[in-house]
């Protein structure tokens, strides 16, 4: 479906690409989260070879 | 013999630019003047704004062959309307980033979204203006304040409004420091200003490494449009955390980083010309764009306020107004307003989170709107 190119084609991408940004940064956040688990597989260490 | 001798110094006059220079030419080079001044002796991001300022004075003084097809401002616009620089860009500023305090505290990141409502308010501006839907998304995305990512987004909506559109941005984000901080002390209370955050944890080189490769991946899946840009970040980010191609990453954030900019700057400065640009358009989309700052800056800082109270007193307002995708600029703008309000805190490495939350969420608002809009 494409948007129309009017007032309320603009008021509906605002509104639906605002809210999607939420949920995917939401969702960066949540697989950010686990992140403190990847240090009970293993470690790197941390100074160059 | 006389006659021959004034018709050749006529000749001469005609092919200097003295016939040609008019009151924009004067008013523009006074404007890269300006720019210069704010970069030398302001000292506001002056890897910018001398290179803009410059190429803003050479534009418009007629004669100029650099700004012409074959001089090398010419091509180093080539290179941007392309879509070669903006890629390059985001290689050398990946590599050049640390990402640890965005890992070390997740819940931050939602300021790098709250932070993008100006881009919806200027792009509903610019629709009530009369600019197309596509015009006015490309417009929108200056509050997103991320250069490349303007350039990227406004070569596929709307590349007629390209040289307004990259000035307003790399404009506005050299002079965030000026924009920035009146809207926050006026959204903060001087206690909340004053509020000393909690060290974040510790982010270990695996989980460095890891996040690049889960990011490029996550958004090659869900955000194909803007793919190239956020891949280019996360693969430089990936040199410099993998510890094993030093070469690769002091190249890539230190002279390959320099050229791109070199040139990007020069590109940008070189479309100021006031034939192009004192236009109506011109004018409204300067104003959308400080509109979209100023209000990105108020609901970074409200979202913040706000998760602060639901914390418990534990995040200060202040860095919300760093969920401007402007990297480290809007970070540092934080850090300094803090250190007004208490000496003693240092919020940089804080507010860097939001920060580069920003990139993120200036990506995921370009690639929805590309999607929205079908304009991949």
């Amino acid at each position: 479906m494409k948007l129309p190119d009017t007032m309320e084609g603009a008021l509906i991408l605002s509104v639906v690409d605002f809210l999607l940004c939420f949920v995917f940064i939401g969702a960066i956040g949540g697989v950010l989260a686990l992140f403190p688990w990847l240090n009970r597989m293993g470690e790197i260490k941390e100074t160059k070879k | 013999m006389y006659e021959q001798f004034m018709g050749l110094m006529y000749d001469l006059l005609v092919q200097t630019g003295l016939m040609q220079i008019w009151w924009g030419n004067v008013l523009m080079i006074m404007v890269g003047a300006g720019l210069l001044y704010l970069g030398i002796v302001k000292k506001y991001e002056p890897f910018l704004l001398v290179g803009i300022g410059m190429a803003c004075i050479v534009a418009n003084v007629p004669g100029s062959d650099l700004t012409q097809p074959g001089g090398l401002f010419h091509y180093a616009y080539a290179g941007v309307q392309s879509l070669i620089v903006p890629p390059l860009i985001f290689l050398g500023i990946g590599a050049m980033t640390d990402f640890g305090p965005m890992i070390a505290n997740p819940s931050l990141v939602v300021l790098g979204a709250a932070a993008h409502l100006g881009i919806f308010v200027a792009l509903i501006g610019a629709k009530l203006l009369g600019f197309t839907l596509a015009e006015a998304g490309a417009i929108g995305i200056i509050g997103g304040a991320d250069g490349p990512m303007a350039i990227y987004m406004t070569m596929k909506l709307a590349p007629d409004l390209l040289p307004q559109i990259s000035v307003a941005a790399y404009s506005y984000m050299a002079l965030m420091p000026l924009i920035q901080p009146p809207v926050m002390r006026l959204l903060t209370t001087k206690e909340e200003r004053e509020i000393v955050m909690e060290q974040p944890r510790y982010v270990s080189r695996l989980e460095k490494i890891v996040f690049p490769i889960i990011i490029a991946i996550i958004v090659n899946l869900f955000l194909p449009p803007v793919a190239p840009l956020i891949t280019m970040l996360m693969l430089g980010n990936l040199l410099r955390e993998s510890l094993v191609v030093d070469r690769l990453a002091e190249t890539a954030s230190g002279a390959l980083l320099n050229v791109i900019t070199l040139v990007l700057t020069v590109a940008i400065g070189s479309t100021m010309n006031a034939d192009e640009f004192l236009t109506v358009k011109t004018l409204m989309i300067v104003a959308l764009g400080l509109v979209a700052f100023l209000v990105g800056t108020g609901s970074g800082v409200v979202c913040a306020r706000i998760m602060n109270k639901m914390s418990g007193g534990k995040i200060n307002p202040l860095i919300g107004s760093a969920g401007i995708a402007s990297v480290p600029i809007a970070a540092r703008v934080s850090h300094v307003v803090g250190l007004e309000a208490n000496r003693s805190n240092f919020l940089i490495m804080h507010a860097m989170g939001p920060n580069l939350a920003g990139v993120f969420g200036t990506a995921i608002s370009g690639g929805i709107m590309l999607a929205l809009l079908g304009a991949v």
